[in-house]
């Protein structure tokens, strides 16, 4: 026993005995039959009947198309191999993302093999959806849309654009009706109005890898802002040297805030004081590069900064510290995204972070005139939330008598107090063009079965031009559809065009439609080309750029009006439905690969939580896992608490993305949906749903989690597993690459 | 236990290979190719059936009793190989330039039995399955788990272009891995190929070791 005792065996020495115990018997088993599909006879292989030429089994070939996972409009290539797609990557010549992909981008392949795709035709008879032939729906479809007049008919799509947008504009003019509402829950309308109104251009360049500091409040565009991908690509530029820094205000840490140098919580709201406050100094001291009118300027000097840290709760030395950076650091961007926008003063605040471009000199620097595409009828038809609004209130008037949904998800994402569910029960007959077996689709009448985008054509001119010539991207079918009796998006509008008008009876499909519009567009004009090599030219390019109809800013300075902050004793709280690049708004539940990739910040997987300051969770007596109850005035939710100190104290952080009741077995029935409970609020000025302008209340439920996540220990257990210099030590050695 | 002992066997047969090549390096190279052919006589396990082994490849020992697949049409590999002295190449065609051989199509048949033995039976099935526009539902017989990358074009490149091995002799390249097809009718598995039999040959012929070489 002595003995024993006296040979120390310590961690690293036992674990590094069983490891070569464990190879040992690894090899021993290399000669053990393997059951692992090595069975002969078992599985069927079968030849092709007669090959294609350029087609070798084994082998992947790379076809152009476009990225449909949000509306970026991403350039794609795809790798088919027999006849199946496998493997997404970015198209190389794309301007917007330059061959990058973002994760959701890669995800593409499993909604598209999805096993909860919706595959026939759907009727709803005796109060049930039954499955029923395309030629039933359609007679079915046409005889309604001839029974309705005029207005009484509504379609509601997400973001549109292209010659989809072209169809959709054909059959609303067919019908008659102006009832066109596209929806997107993640847009940037505020940010386009102001720019439009300020700079009299809604989409300007935005040259993040111009700028040296970027202050940012509240655009997450390294997630979910205009263009991710290729935000990250400026945004690698800004940062290579001489490194760019990064200054983010926001009341819960994003993607983005995760990068920047300084992360700031204002109290939400105050976005927009905080910048009128920092405007006001910079003036102050003279550093302004472009003068102000008196009217401008009188309003500014309202906000001292004494005044403005009593608003927003950042303390004037952070204050000024923003200010000079802004003004040593030329030029300079300031940018306001979602959690800005979102208040009844939305369009104020990010007004005042673009009264703040103008004064550092922004405009004309590291904001430019966008190149926009010459053909206006292509152009993107943007998604907004005032748009649901509107299509709420005319359900609530009940305005329509058949509405069409294509490709979104209102039922869902609308807020409870919209009355949707209701309102549209009042409808005579709905009509869902999906992919999935969402929410919408199952309140719905007719359910149309839509190909997934690498089975479908189209063409797609992204909102946010990255620069450069202006590119229209093309979408084509990367294999045939796996289910046999789905059709495209273009087919089905085409098909309904036909119906109504003799003048589309000339094109055979969507595919002969599509051909014939780009070969007359004028970048690709060839009329009389016999063999197609301009179209087969396009096709394996994936992409046409046009001469851009170049526009030009034009500074509007105004004064600003920001709301002061107002305490609640009843909903002490704010709502943050924070947007993420993964889930998204709630499209990409129904993925694994994004159900199970973690949060970029809070890293939890498979479900929703609620990000709470460790001070307010102290405070309510919750420990992390803990389920708490989150009320509005318009309803409630229950999940998990995730104690973090990237939200500021005065808010309840939970992801959009989770709380589906339908949409397939990953989505169905996991987590939380914060839409749900908003108030509903809307920004005075565009009409945008206010979606973080919802105060709550918190309380403990009690039953317990055990919260899911990627890395289990906020310490490194004293490993210098990630190697850390002191802030000091850092801000002697930024900006030197 | 038979595996055990077999494996036992195996690994001292591969010790004693790379201890003999170890001090062969230090000697002249004629002397190598003289004792690694003499090295391969003396391995009782490495006793091939007739089909020759080519002199440039160090065959891996391991048997395997593959069963008799029935397969929709009863494809006679030795009337092709044997007696027609076709390449096993002219109709795995994808066997040089893919990780699959790949089962030759159905137009590749045809292109010949549209006016060869129409009066056979098993043509005649065939040409049934030709005229319904479909191809036969061959069973797999000769197969590596999905986490195992094996390409046949590496194989092909290093064992008969790149070593200049006539490419008319190539089915005893492909009778190491798929043993003495010309002797059957349809493919039987007659290799273990498994992870023990990839790795000796691999050390016997200089493959890769790495394991993400196969594993990726």
């Amino acid at each position: 026993m002595s003995k024993m005792k006296s040979v120390k065996i310590d961690r690293r020495s036992f674990l590094k005995m069983l490891g070569w115990g464990g190879a040992g018997t690894a090899l021993a088993g290399c000669d053990l039959p393997t059951t692992v599909t090595l069975e002969e006879g078992k599985e069927e292989v079968v030849s092709y009947l007669m090959p294609e030429e350029y087609v070798i089994p084994g082998i992947g070939v790379w076809y152009a198309s476009t990225c449909l996972q949000c509306d970026a409009g991403c350039g794609l290539h795809g790798r088919v191999r027999e006849g199946r797609v496998l493997k997404l990557e970015g198209n190389p010549d794309s301007p917007i993302n330059h061959g990058k992909t973002c994760m959701m981008g890669q995800a593409g392949v499993q909604a598209h093999y999805n096993p909860d795709r919706v595959t026939s035709p759907m009727l709803r008879k005796n109060g049930t959806l039954q499955a029923v032939s395309w030629d039933e729906a359609l007679s079915e479809l046409n005889g309604r849309l001839g029974a309705v007049s005029g207005d009484r008919f509504a379609m509601v799509t997400g973001t549109v654009s292209g010659h989809q947008a072209v169809l959709v504009s054909a059959l609303m003019e067919q019908m008659g009706s102006s009832n066109h509402f596209a929806h997107e829950t993640i847009n940037a309308r505020v940010w386009r109005q102001v720019c439009e109104d300020m700079l009299g251009d809604p989409m300007p360049r935005l040259r993040l890898d111009k700028a040296q500091v970027i202050l940012s409040f509240g655009a997450d565009f390294l997630g979910t802002w205009l263009s991710p991908v290729h935000m990250a690509t400026e945004y690698a530029k800004f940062r290579s040297a001489p490194r760019g820094m990064l200054v983010q205000i926001e009341p819960k840490m994003t993607l983005t805030g995760g990068n920047a140098d300084l992360w700031l919580p204002a109290r939400p709201g105050t976005e927009g004081a905080l910048a009128l406050g920092i405007a006001n100094f910079v003036i102050e001291r003279g550093w302004n590069k472009v003068n102000v009118t008196p009217n401008v300027r009188r309003a500014l000097a309202e906000y001292d900064l004494p005044k403005v840290e009593e608003i927003t709760g950042i303390p004037v030395s952070k204050i000024k510290r923003i200010a000079s950076l802004l003004s040593e650091r030329s030029p300079a961007l300031v940018l306001a995204g979602a959690s800005a926008a979102g208040f009844e003063d939305g369009y104020e605040s990010v007004a005042a972070a673009m009264l703040l471009n103008i004064i550092v000199g922004a405009v004309g620097e590291t904001i430019e005139a966008s190149a926009q595409f010459p053909e206006a009828a292509l152009l993107a038809r943007q998604g907004s939330t005032a748009d649901l609004i509107k299509f709420a209130k005319g359900l609530e008037n009940k305005a329509f008598d058949v509405v069409l949904f294509a490709n979104t998800n209102p039922v869902y994402t609308a807020p409870e107090a919209l009355g949707l569910e209701k309102g549209l029960a009042e409808v005579g007959f709905k009509v869902a063009m999906t992919q999935f077996p969402d929410e919408t689709a199952m309140l719905a009448d007719l359910v149309l079965p839509l190909a997934s985008p690498l089975e479908d054509w189209g063409t797609h001119v992204a909102a946010y031009q990255a620069g450069g010539d202006p590119v229209i991207s093309v979408q084509q079918p990367l294999m045939e559809p796996i289910h046999k009796d789905v059709r495209g998006f273009g087919d089905v509008m085409l098909g309904l065009l036909k119906a109504r008008n003799k003048e589309f009876e000339q094109f055979a499909d969507y595919y002969a439609y599509l051909k014939t519009a780009m070969l007359n567009m004028p970048g690709l004009a060839d009329k009389d080309n016999k063999n197609d090599a301009a179209w087969n030219n396009l096709l394996q390019k994936g992409l046409l750029s046009a001469k851009p109809a170049k526009g030009k800013l034009s500074i509007k300075a105004h004064t600003v009006e920001v709301a002061g902050y107002q305490h609640s004793k009843e909903y002490p709280l704010h709502l943050v439905p924070s947007a993420r690049l993964g889930l998204w708004d709630g499209r990409h539940a129904n993925i694994p690969w994004l159900q199970e990739a973690p949060d970029q910040i809070a890293k939890v997987v498979w479900d929703s939580w609620a990000e709470l300051h460790p001070k307010t969770a102290h405070e309510l007596g919750v420990k992390n896992g803990d389920i708490i109850r989150v009320s509005s005035a318009s309803g409630s939710i229950e999940t998990q608490v995730y104690i973090h100190k990237g939200v500021h104290p005065d808010v309840v952080a939970v992801p959009m993305g989770q709380g589906h009741t339908a949409y397939g077995r990953y989505a169905k029935n996991r987590g939380a949906n914060p839409l749900k409970v908003l108030n509903p609020i809307t920004d005075k000025k565009t009409g945008e749903l206010a979606t973080h302008a919802t105060r709550v209340k918190v309380s403990k439920v009690p039953r317990k989690n055990i919260l899911v996540k990627m890395g289990g220990s906020e310490t490194q257990m004293g490993r210098p597993l990630v190697r850390t210099v002191s802030a000091d030590q850092f801000r002697r050695t930024e900006g030197e690459g | 236990m038979q595996f055990a002992n077999r494996t036992s066997l195996n690994n001292a047969a591969a010790v004693s290979i790379r201890r003999l090549q170890a001090k062969l390096v230090q000697c002249g190279k004629p002397f190598y190719l003289l004792m690694a052919l003499a090295v391969m006589a003396l391995l009782p396990l490495t006793a091939m059936a007739e089909l020759p082994v080519p002199s440039h490849i160090t065959p891996p020992p391991g048997e395997h009793e593959g069963e008799h697949v029935p397969q929709p049409i009863e494809f006679p590999h030795d009337r092709h190989v044997k007696d027609m002295k076709i390449n096993c190449m002219y109709c795995h065609t994808y066997a040089r330039r893919s990780k699959v051989a790949g089962i030759p199509p159905t137009s590749k048949c045809m292109g010949c039995h549209k006016v060869i033995a129409t009066d056979r039976p098993r043509i005649q099935k065939l040409t049934e399955y030709w005229e319904k526009g479909e191809s036969p539902r061959w069973k797999k017989v000769h197969d590596v788990p999905d986490y195992v990358h094996f390409t046949h074009e590496k194989h092909i490149r290093k064992f008969v272009f790149d070593a200049d091995f006539p490419v008319e002799d190539v089915q005893q390249v492909c009778g190491v891995c798929h043993g003495e097809v010309r002797e059957m009718t349809v493919a039987e598995k007659k290799k273990p190929l498994n992870m023990g039999f990839c790795r000796r040959c691999h050390e016997a012929n200089g493959g890769p070791g790495d394991c993400w070489k196969c594993h990726k």
